[in-house]
């Protein structure tokens, strides 16, 4: 067991952990953020999407503990019902949301894009988009959805 | 009909709690002091197992039970037959599960899964249905068939003979499809205990709560009062979650430990856990007369059932049905079989074999217009279904069969940039307009390649859908609705919201009636304890079917409150009170109206309620045996959708640049989830189309996850133009009709026959891969390019 320090939606966890316990199972068993979730375990989905120090990764691709120290967005950090975050009420009104297994993911990379990039080319936001995978929508919404906010600016 | 909720665009109120991650899907949900199942599945495809030997797995600190077909107090569930079986002895299939150990922790459970040894005897098995269907090999269910033809449907119609020699121009071809996976996002999860009253209450993602239950209560010996079956969110289903794949088995776990049981399927595990879409073998033969009427068609089509019936015989009767496409054939011949093989089982998927066929049909219909020397559209506007026309089972369409207006409503996107054959071509199914053309007129040229290696083509695709359970089987759906004393009301029903977003369409058509909001109307769905059963979330009947419940029970509920009302306000009949923006009073009359909440505050007072339970049940007549013939489905929901494609020469790639769909709706009751829908089918049809296969080796699947089992991303799915064609199904909810399945039709044809438009290559088989299309290109190459069509 290893003590590791997680920043997750600026509030600071110190956790006794196996070292082989991987970030998304101490996301969702130890903290309970079920908003994180376990689609294929192979980083192909990309349901798992978390931010990590800027950066969208697979949280089930990597160990808890490769996180020691780092500043972790979930789901949960992203807006809540009196604010939402403009991808989040975009995603609503638009129309992207289905079966919504996929939507904290989508929303993460998608705010992830535009917190980089504020007016996002068609492309950059397919590709951006890209490694979430989605089985009710054809895209189509989403993509739409994403456009909005970046075309509508400050996020 | 004017409606103001009912055709406006709400918002799902879903939604809210998926963005913020709140909504909870099974796996989310845990209960102190739960054990973790993990199912030891079959590694053979056709098997007995001869012993289990758990010793070594129970003697793992943490190991609560092993379980195995002895402990299953009924040991059968399925669809149309119990014949799965919740823990194997006979394996049918690699993937059967033949035990299931509990553990404190799920890293103990899936250690001593390894440690539990079965003994087999391995059997021959037989993975090709044409080979299975031969008197030669043994049946795998002999309780049911007495060979591995579990069922043959025959259509009969017309005479052959004649049809044959009327024809001038005949077309014959093999088409076949793959076994693909529904590849729904969310992995299956079931948290199951036995609560304070003694019930088994059983938590899941599933299509149909209530046959759940059913099953579970077969299985343990319970009664249906002491099972509750709760429908957490569903991470899209597809049809894959018809079948039972971990409710028994965690309840059965639950009942004989008393400890709160998670099981959580992996990817690799949910690839075996359940059905997959029948791959088929299509044999075609169409004839035309010169001026391109139809005349004849014969078809053989063979479905892989895999290793258990599930709903294979409703699935090649509904190939059957939809054969020749939407499109008048007099003399019409057809043989659909379905065929048990040690392939992974084959049941409920998006379309249920009418999407297969459509591969067939249409490539068809393309090759005769080749032939004759007319263009793809015409050939479709001179057979097409409208009202009156007879289909091959001989039944007589009547009311909204739109398909001409779908087609009038695409034809401008058909128009190639220099090619205006279209626009010429006075086509009786009315003018385009201006604008649409204008919008329309893709980036495809004749002879126009955006490089000397890739090259663009288009294609059309049309597709019919019979919707609801058909052939006779009383198709039921139940509401119960209430309003309450401040107005606002509750729907309750047993129709399970699968992501497509049915609970809101629902709020919308109680909101239409009452005069109220979407907002104001809570729908509670999929709960067999509170709500009645509404039959499966499948055959696209939920918006029609339950709609019509819902309706009809709002309506009931309303009609004692208009009374009461018109009582209230002296006025003469109930026709003289309406509702309107939560108020309720007498038509044309201010002075005599009161708020709704009010009023049945003031009712309560007097001791009367507003609450009713409806059920709507749509009718079919099963079809002949011997003929095919009878009305086998209603309402049908037709489409159209036009694909334009680049296809890179060198690679073989093919790449969708923009698809325009165009569907029959009766009515878009939501048109943003109409859009939904559509663009989720197109995505889903590109997919089928061109990439997706499961691959499978002596019935082993070689690629049960996402990176290698492809679905498309973000970029492979092309901008996608949705319209809808409103032509109202008078037996439906507000003139509407269902969409979910028809959605991915018509997709699969226009991409097959785009390809064709723009390398000359007709792809027969599912998926049109890379190799396929190379190796195709180098045979049309070598026939000396133009001329000849190659078929591969």
């Amino acid at each position: 067991m290893i003590d590791i320090k997680l920043v997750i939606n600026k509030k600071t966890y110190t956790l006794n952990i196996d070292p082989r316990e991987r970030l998304i199972d101490v996301l969702r068993t130890r903290i309970g953020l079920m908003g994180t979730k376990e689609g294929c375990g192979e980083g192909e989905c990309g349901a798992c999407t978390v931010i990590i120090d800027g950066k969208t990764v697979n949280s089930c691709l990597i160990l808890a503990a490769q996180a020691d120290g780092c500043d972790i967005t979930t789901i949960e950090g992203v807006g809540n019902r009196r604010s939402p975050h403009p991808v989040q009420k975009a995603f609503v009104e638009v129309g992207a949301v289905q079966c919504g297994f996929c939507t904290p993911g989508m929303v993460l990379s998608a705010k992830n894009l535009l917190d980089k990039i504020a007016h996002p080319s068609d492309q950059e936001i397919g590709i951006a988009m890209s490694g979430n995978l989605c089985r009710c929508t054809g895209y189509d919404k989403i993509l739409r959805a994403v456009k909005r906010v970046a075309e509508e600016g400050e996020v | 009909m004017n409606t103001g909720v009912v055709g406006s665009r709400v918002v799902r109120e879903d939604a809210w709690g998926k963005v913020f991650g709140q909504t909870k899907f099974p796996a989310d949900v845990n209960l102190p002091d739960q054990l973790y199942g993990v199912v030891i599945r079959s590694p053979h495809p056709h098997a007995r197992v001869k012993n289990i030997f758990s010793e070594q797995a129970m003697a793992l600190a943490g190991v609560v039970t092993v379980l195995t077909a002895k402990d299953v107090p009924n040991n059968s569930h399925g669809v149309l037959f119990r014949d799965q079986p919740v823990l194997a002895e006979y394996i049918r299939m690699v993937g059967d599960p033949v035990a299931v150990v509990g553990a404190e922790t799920l890293e103990i459970a899936r250690a001593a899964a390894k440690l539990v040894e079965v003994d087999y005897e391995v059997l021959p098995a037989v993975f090709d249905p044409e080979e299975a269907m031969t008197t030669e090999v043994l049946p795998l269910h002999p309780e049911l068939r007495p060979t591995n033809v579990l069922y043959h449907m025959p259509i009969r119609r017309g005479s052959m003979e004649e049809g044959w020699a009327k024809a001038d121009v005949v077309v014959e071809q093999e088409y076949s499809t793959q076994h693909v996976d529904h590849a729904f996002l969310q992995p299956e999860a079931v948290l199951a205990h036995v609560d304070e009253r003694g019930h088994m209450v059983v938590q899941t993602a599933t299509q149909y709560a209530h046959y759940d239950r059913g099953e579970i209560a077969h299985a343990l010996g319970l009664r249906f009062s002491q099972v509750q079956v709760k429908t957490m969110a569903v991470g899209g289903a597809f049809g894959g979650r018809e079948d039972i794949s971990l409710q028994i088995l965690a309840a059965l776990m639950a009942w004989t430990t008393l400890r709160p049981i998670k099981m959580e399927n992996t990817r690799e595990e949910s690839f075996y856990s359940h059905s997959k879409r029948h791959p088929m073998k299509m044999h075609y033969k169409t004839g035309a007369t010169k001026d391109g009427k139809l005349v004849a068609m014969e078809a053989k089509i063979i479905g892989d059932a895999g290793a258990y019936a599930s709903w294979s015989i409703n699935v090649l009767r509904k190939s059957a049905v939809h054969a020749t496409g939407p499109y008048e054939i007099p003399n019409v011949f057809i043989d659909s079989y379905a065929v048990f093989t040690n392939n992974p089982f084959s049941g409920a998927m998006r379309g249920f074999g009418a999407a297969q066929t459509v591969l067939a049909y249409e490539s068809q219909m393309d090759l005769l217009a080749e032939a004759l020397g007319i263009s793809p559209l015409e050939i479709r506007v001179r057979n097409m279904f409208k009202v009156g026309s007879t289909t091959a089972t001989g039944q007589v369409l009547t009311g909204s069969i739109p398909l001409d207006q779908c087609l009038t409503k695409i034809a401008p996107y058909l128009q190639k940039g220099d090619d205006s054959q279209l626009l010429q071509l006075k086509l009786d199914i009315g003018e385009s307009t201006p604008h649409e053309a204008e919008q329309g007129t893709s980036t495809v040229k004749s002879g126009n390649f955006s490089n000397r290696m890739k090259k663009r083509g288009l294609g059309l695709g049309c597709a019919w859908y019979g919707t609801g359970y058909g052939n006779g089987f009383p198709d039921v759906s139940s509401a119960f609705v209430e309003i309450h004393d401040d107005g606002s009301a509750t729907v309750l029903t047993g129709a399970v919201d699968v992501g497509q977003g049915s609970n809101s369409i629902y709020a919308q058509i109680v909101a239409e009636e009452l005069g109220l909001q979407s907002e104001d109307i809570c729908v509670y769905s999929g709960d067999t304890d509170s709500t009645p059963d509404s039959g499966t979330t499948a055959a696209t009947r939920q918006t029609y079917n339950t709609g019509n419940a819902v309706l009809k029970a709002v309506r009931q509920a309303k009609v004692r409150l208009l009374d009461y009302a018109a009582h209230k306000f002296s006025c003469p009949t109930a026709e003289g009170i309406e509702l309107k923006e939560g108020y309720i009073g007498v038509k044309g009359d201010p002075t005599r109206s009161m708020p709704l909440a009010e009023m049945v505050f003031q009712a309560r007072l007097h001791g009367e309620r507003f609450i009713s339970a409806e059920s709507s049940t749509a009718r079919s007549t099963p079809v002949d045996p011997e003929t095919g013939q009878g009305a086998p489905y209603w309402p049908y929901a037709f489409g159209c959708q036009m694909a334009e494609v680049e296809v890179d020469t060198e690679t073989g790639l093919v790449r969708v640049l923009k698809v325009v769909a165009v569907h029959d709706v009766g009515k878009a009751l939501n048109p943003t989830q109409v859009e939904g829908q559509i663009a989720g089918g197109v995505a889903q049809g590109i997919g089928y189309a061109l990439f997706e296969e499961l691959e499978l080796h002596e019935g082993k699947i070689k690629n049960p996850a996402f990176s290698s089992y492809l679905i498309p991303t973000a970029l492979d799915v092309p901008k996608i133009e949705a319209f809808f064609v409103e032509d109202p199904e008078c037996t439906g909810p507000f003139g509407a009709k269902g969409l979910g399945e028809p959605a991915m039709l018509p997709t699969i044809a226009a991409v097959i026959n785009a390809i064709n438009d723009a390398v000359g290559v007709r792809i027969t088989s599912l998926p049109a891969t890379p190799e396929k299309i190379l190796s195709a290109l180098e045979l049309f190459l070598k026939k000396g390019g133009a001329g000849d069509k190659v078929g591969i």
